[in-house]
């Protein structure tokens, strides 16, 4: 068996008072592979993300492409799995979008000419002109910002890419804009998102994640195509709202 | 928000151009000679005065827009001045060097902040042996002051349609309760922002990249000025 | 008990970094803010009230850093407080001893906020009357050290009351939002 890009065993978390946030994860994504992470609000997919790059410290093991995160090994497996949060301002805290595409590279200890001209690749990978490296993250529209926190990571060249919620504020446009980019990427993705249709379109596989627990791990397909399934984990809204239809949530 | 606050006047002039490490050392050097430079006979100060002006209008820094930054300065240079009219020959003496030095130090500012950036002098700084984790600092607060001013326009839109008639006292418990919110709401965002940093290498200090180097015709500009500076000063005290 | 690693350091060290630089942003509107109300930025000092809440949110030499970097920043970006005659300087000294003091007697010898607080006010008359003793003498003007201290005191009251009021208010009211901030944080958290 090919070595995982990401393999989750056993991950569980708890915020404290006793109450489990994450139970006993188990999963596993190959290279290149794209899947998405699907539940209600407070299911735990944005603590499992937090937990995957070693944020929030969860019993269990998870390892990126062989490296298993330990204390020790935290910044090897962070330059392998990067985490697109769900607020791109979180990751846009330096005064130009050079400065924050630069900064990962730099940090790494990469030579300045090569840390400008990868990112100047990342910015072209996510569709946005040359000239919007010297310009302020304030004076970007929402859809440029997320694009430019997205650069600020894959100018890493991650071998995973974690996205939380990424199509937030987007408009039709953007999100078809957001699914080519992440279409035409290489590394493997895990997409925790409400926007069902999104996920449909680029994923093949879905892991739904209800109270904490890993509750289904299946293809797209199989999901989608249960009224049943899809409202038992809160994915939509029952029937009889909406004239009979349900509504993908 | 901070970049329209910004003191930069945006010109086409050789100062505009001139790199900002040979300005810092222009300004040093003219503030020290600022500094040295006798107050009897005044024609040190006077000539220090004309290089400034002469300088601001190389710059092509409006007259009216200097003047009037100047003018916001006159009662914290003005009434120390005043009030020493009233000692003793001493106390006025001083409160005479106090104004003069402190009227050019503060135009030698206005005129470097008028030509530089901020975010440009931060970088310098950043660079400088002593004084890096302050610009580092610095650069931090100009983005948070962008994120925060966001945050208070729509909070103050909201507020508008919300309470466009609303009393002081309820305007004064609102702008209390919202302030509040802002900081608690800062403190969280700080947690986010400071794992986004971990996550993508921090180890402790921000990366920077390596300076440009600093062109000789530039420096040679801004030594030049220093001396002529130290110059003008040196010969009111020698001659 | 988990040992802390050079990686929870950085951590540590990026909220540290990332809560200073928003805190001194707010000390830069601020005093904005006060002055388009018209309400009196050098009696209210506003600019003083962010750094010393991110004195005890943060440790002493992001406090002390923070202190100096906001009136100097402040200086650069609008004019005010001036750099010449050197009131943003003497405001750095200030805010960093404020800011420090608060973060080194909460923080770090765990004293009640109260107590913190009081002593980062007297620090900061401390060397409000150092200031003025040095400009006395520039003036050629005689005064005992009380005297200094006394017209400090008068001369800054407002503001005082206005951070005695508002910073213990404030403090927990960000240790309820962000439970890791308080001086003892719960036990197993980063």
């Amino acid at each position: 068996m090919a070595l995982a890009a990401l393999e989750v065993t056993g991950l569980s978390y708890s915020y404290g008072q006793g109450a489990l946030a994450l139970q006993d994860i188990s999963f596993r994504i190959d290279p290149g592979e794209r899947v998405a992470l699907l539940g209600p609000n407070g299911a735990g997919k944005s603590t499992l993300l937090w937990c995957l790059v070693g944020v929030l410290r969860g019993e269990g093991t998870v390892a990126v492409d062989g490296t298993v995160l330990r204390p020790g090994t935290e910044a090897e497996i962070r330059g392998k799995l990067g985490l697109a949060f769900a607020e791109p301002e979180d990751q846009l805290f330096m005064p130009t979008v050079s400065r924050d595409v630069t900064f990962g590279p730099l940090a790494t200890g990469v030579a300045p000419e090569e840390a400008a001209r990868a990112a100047e690749r990342a910015i072209e990978r996510v569709g946005l002109p040359a000239g919007t490296l010297d310009r302020p993250a304030h004076e970007l529209s929402s859809g440029e910002r997320r694009r430019a926190a997205l650069a600020s990571i894959l100018v890493m060249d991650p071998v995973v890419l974690a996205l939380d919620e990424p199509t937030n504020s987007l408009d039709a446009r953007g999100r078809a804009s957001l699914s080519d980019i992440l279409m035409q990427l290489p590394c493997a993705q895990l997409i925790a998102t409400h926007d069902l249709e999104f996920a449909r379109a680029l994923c093949a596989r879905a892991l739904v994640v209800v109270n904490g627990r890993l509750v289904s791990d299946t293809s797209m397909c199989a999901l989608v195509g249960s009224e049943e399934k899809l409202q038992s984990y809160g994915l939509a809204a029952p029937i009889g709202r909406n004239d009979g239809q349900s509504v993908l949530l | 928000m901070p970049h329209h606050l910004d003191l930069y006047v945006k010109r086409e002039s050789p100062l505009q151009g001139l790199d900002p490490r040979a300005k810092m050392l222009a300004a040093g050097g003219f503030v020290a000679a600022v500094l040295v430079a006798p107050m009897r006979p005044p024609w040190s100060l006077v000539a220090l005065a004309v290089l400034l002006m002469g300088t601001g209008t190389l710059a092509r820094v409006p007259a009216r827009l200097l003047s009037r930054r100047l003018f916001a300065l006159t009662v914290v240079i003005g009434m120390p001045f005043l009030l020493s009219r009233l000692g003793g020959e001493a106390t006025r003496a001083a409160g005479e060097q106090f104004a003069a030095r402190s009227l050019l130090v503060a135009a030698t500012f206005l005129v470097l902040m008028a030509t530089t950036r901020a975010i440009v002098l931060l970088e310098v700084a950043e660079r400088l042996p002593l004084v890096s984790t302050f610009g580092q600092m610095g650069e931090f607060i100009l983005r948070g002051a962008d994120l925060l001013a966001e945050e208070v326009m729509r909070t103050n839109r909201a507020w508008r349609l919300r309470a466009p008639r609303a009393t002081m006292k309820v305007r004064l418990t609102g702008l209390t309760q919202a302030s509040m919110s802002l900081i608690t709401r800062a403190a969280a965002r700080s947690e986010r922002v400071g794992a986004a940093m971990v996550l993508r290498g921090f180890q402790g200090r921000l990366p920077m990249a390596a300076p440009a180097r600093l062109p000789w015709p530039h420096l040679l500009a801004g030594l030049l000025f220093a001396l002529i500076s130290l110059g003008l000063a040196g010969m009111g005290r020698w001659l | 008990m988990v040992t802390k690693t050079s990686s929870q350091d950085a951590l540590s060290r990026a909220r540290e970094f990332s809560l200073a630089g928003l805190m001194g942003a707010l000390g830069l509107l601020l005093p904005i803010g006060f002055h388009a109300l018209g309400w009196g930025g050098s009696v209210f000092l506003p600019m003083h009230l962010p750094v010393v809440v991110a004195g005890f949110l943060v440790g002493p030499a992001a406090a002390a850093t923070l202190g100096v970097v906001v009136p100097i920043l402040s200086s650069v970006l609008t004019g005010m407080p001036p750099l010449a005659p050197p009131i943003a300087p003497l405001m750095a000294v200030e805010l960093a001893a404020k800011a420090a003091v608060a973060s080194l007697l909460y923080r770090s010898l765990r004293l009640p906020l109260w107590a913190a607080l009081a002593a980062a006010i007297v620090a900061d008359w401390v060397v409000l009357a150092l200031a003025a003793w040095l400009a006395a003498g520039f003036f050629a003007i005689e005064a005992g050290p009380l005297q200094y201290l006394a017209v400090v005191v008068v001369v800054s009251l407002p503001g005082t009351i206005l951070q005695l009021l508002a910073v213990p208010l404030t403090v927990r009211a960000v240790e309820r939002r962000v439970p890791r901030l308080r001086p003892t944080p719960p036990e197993g958290r980063d």
